[in-house]
């Protein structure tokens, strides 16, 4: 089952490429046509590409994380806004502070220009939002771990611990409740809490003893090398480089030298990761292949950032796309364009969709349980009645 | 494998095991970077072109590959099967005690633990426990996204910083664990409010980050924003984290260092990397 899963669905990380890439682009705009229509069509790319695990409801809960922060954004707004503009609209009554939060007034007149410019802003946290929880309902969790470098190799084994620990857990309080309940024991609160959460750590302590002792005799962590001379000096210095390299981008006007920084170290880390997964000699179980589709996934969402981070630059390709285009004037107001240029960034929103198929409902998860299966089984012959003596 | 863990045979998780240089080393890049991550918005000039939204999410490329870096290095070069499985099993009861205790007014049960088992198992046990306890709820819950590096960090430092406590016994050491839990607590909101602070709020208004103002005009603005909106819960949360640790210390320590002593056992033929 999983085997022709991993044929049919792209890789977790295209996935996640995808969606980092379609959230760096947003981050680059405040049109609200772009926003609402890159928003429109990543949601129609969950909808339709979405398998049916737990995982793939996620995107729900993140539509309404986005109308929350849009919400409590407009309503600092009005509370706290500083009122620039002159468009009112309506003015709150005003609330005066003690001393020691001088310069903050509560209250006073909402404007069009400030409430506009917050939508704005809001509007795009809002569709980063939903990029990433369009990447957690399509990327299978599991099958990214399976994909980390080698390096992180025990630190993977310790997360896939934890997730197949987590359910055992709940059934172990469960069984210690219902014991509890049999020996009659009525306590409540804080009481109980300790009653339950003791037995269960002790437990989970045992569980790992013995997951040890079975890690131990199967030969668990015997293939370790010693580790390649000088792999975390890089990997260290690469970290260090590649934060003064985000400093710089931050707080000086230096970008040629910053992103250099940053890149350098990133790629100081990365190297250092691929030596050091020399020192281990692992296998994988059925890796996930990477193939020509998952780069095309992947590149779509890098193209996307591309695009909208060259036009709002004043290099690369401006002359196509103005900066005031991506970041419509909230004072004076204006109506937003919506130019061809955008529209490219939206079919690139979408690029996975004729890559990928659409996943068959697949009702069961054992062959067991499916009808169809069932229904080829042999049968016992129904023995032939007996005519009435 | 270089440090003290190549000396001993056999490096179990022993009460307080050494932590080697290496993974020293690591642990204080870590506590370098993530000064430098969460304290974005006091070094943010308007004139670097960059926006406040876009700001944490620059780092947020950069922490992942730090975390990464420090994991394999606490995990990969020091950690045998049992350290391992008990990391493994204690961010198991992490994940099923965050969304337990999840939002009502900073009632969060998972801090406590990490506090214990840092505190028991060393501070580069802890860093790892409060990484990978927050990574794996993340996964369950499905709430991957660029705050997850930041949470990694930071509970991780409560993890890290339980271990590098001073030594007390008895009440004194339940005291000290209870008011480090309270302290934590609040550091640990202020840091997380601190660098997603312009996400909150957005830019424009009185109490909005201010990338033009002073680092200090801006340090004022984040304390008032902070009082008003997340005081009670990071007082929730400290509360919670005391009251637990009162509340289920003394046993608690006494079941994780047992598990200590048992897991440190000498094997008669020591653990060699395979020579190849």
């Amino acid at each position: 089952m999983e085997r022709t899963e991993t044929l049919t669905t792209p890789h977790p990380w295209a996935w996640w490429c995808w969606a980092i890439g379609i959230g760096i682009a947003v981050s680059g705009t405040t049109n609200p046509l772009l926003l609402a229509l890159i928003a429109t069509a990543v949601v129609a790319t969950v909808l339709l590409r979405r398998s049916d695990a737990p995982w793939a409801r996620s995107v729900k809960a993140y539509l309404v994380l986005s109308v929350f922060v849009i919400g409590m954004r407009v309503f600092f707004q009005m509370l706290l806004g500083a009122g620039t503009g002159e468009t009112v609209l309506f003015t709150l009554p005003q609330i005066p502070l003690p001393d020691w939060a001088a310069g903050i007034q509560l209250g006073g007149a909402v404007t069009a220009e400030g409430l506009v410019n917050t939508l704005y802003d809001a509007l795009r946290l809002a569709v980063m939002l939903v990029c990433v929880g369009a990447a957690n309902a399509l990327a299978n969790p599991r099958q990214a771990l399976r994909s980390v470098p080698a390096a992180l190799y025990e630190a993977s084994v310790a997360v896939v611990i934890a997730l197949s620990v987590a359910p055992q857990l709940i059934e172990s309080a469960q069984r210690v409740r219902k014991a509890r309940r049999l020996r009659g024991d009525q306590a409540r609160g804080l009481r109980a809490l300790g009653a339950i959460v003791m037995p269960v750590l002790a437990d989970a302590i045992e569980r790992s003893m013995s997951l040890a002792a079975g890690m131990e005799s199967r030969g668990f962590a015997r293939t370790r090398g010693l580790p390649v001379r000088g792999t975390l000096p890089l990997m260290l210095a690469g970290s260090l480089v590649a934060t003064c390299g985000v400093f710089l981008l931050l707080s000086t006007d230096h970008r040629l030298l910053s992103v250099l920084l940053l890149l350098g170290g990133v790629a100081a880390v990365l190297l250092g990761l691929r030596r050091a997964e020399a020192t281990l000699r692992v296998t994988r179980h059925r890796p996930h292949p990477w193939g020509s589709r998952d780069t095309l996934i992947a590149l779509s969402g890098v193209f996307a950032a591309l695009i909208v981070f060259s036009a709002g630059g004043d290099w690369g390709i401006g002359w196509l796309m103005a900066s005031d285009v991506l970041h419509p004037s909230t004072d004076p107001l204006v109506w937003p364009e919506l130019t061809p240029l955008m529209l490219v960034v939206v079919a690139l929103v979408l690029a996975p969709l004729p890559l990928t198929r659409v996943r068959p409902p697949q009702a069961t998860t054992s062959l067991r349980n499916d009808t169809r299966v069932r229904s080829l089984r042999p049968r016992p012959e129904r023995e032939p009645e007996l005519v009435a003596r | 494998m270089t440090g003290l863990g190549a000396a001993l045979p056999y490096a179990g998780p022993r009460e307080r095991p050494a932590t080697g240089a290496r993974a020293w080393l690591a642990l204080l890049v870590a506590v370098a970077v993530g000064a430098v991550a969460f304290s974005w918005p006091l070094f943010l000039r308007p004139e670097s072109g960059m926006s406040a939204t876009q700001a944490p999410v620059m780092f947020a490329v950069v922490l992942p590959l730090v975390l990464a870096v420090v994991l394999s290095e606490l995990a990969g070069g020091r950690m045998d099967a049992k350290t391992l499985a008990m990391l493994g099993v204690l961010a198991a009861v992490g994940t099923i005690l965050r969304p337990l205790s999840a939002g009502t007014a900073g009632f969060e049960l998972i801090f406590f633990l990490m506090i214990l088992a840092g505190r028991v198992f060393g501070a580069g046990f802890g860093f790892a426990l409060g990484a990978i306890t927050l990574f794996t709820s993340a996964l369950i819950t499905s709430g991957v996204g660029p705050w997850l590096p930041y949470q990694m960090l930071s509970a991780g430092f409560v993890g890290l910083f339980a271990g590098w406590l001073p030594r007390a016994l008895g009440r004194a050491e339940i005291a000290l664990l209870a008011a480090y839990g309270m302290v934590s607590a609040f550091a640990y909101g202020w840091l997380m409010d601190f660098s997603f602070w312009p996400f909150a709020i957005g830019d424009g208004t009185q109490l909005s980050f201010d990338p033009a103002a002073s680092a200090l005009e801006n340090l004022h603005r984040f304390v008032l924003f902070n009082v008003a909106t997340s005081m009670g819960w990071n007082l929730g949360r400290a509360l919670t984290n005391a009251v637990m640790v009162v509340l289920l210390g003394v046993p608690l320590l006494r079941l994780l260092r047992r598990a200590a002593r048992r897991a440190s056992f000498v094997p008669a033929n020591p653990a060699r990397p395979l020579a190849e």
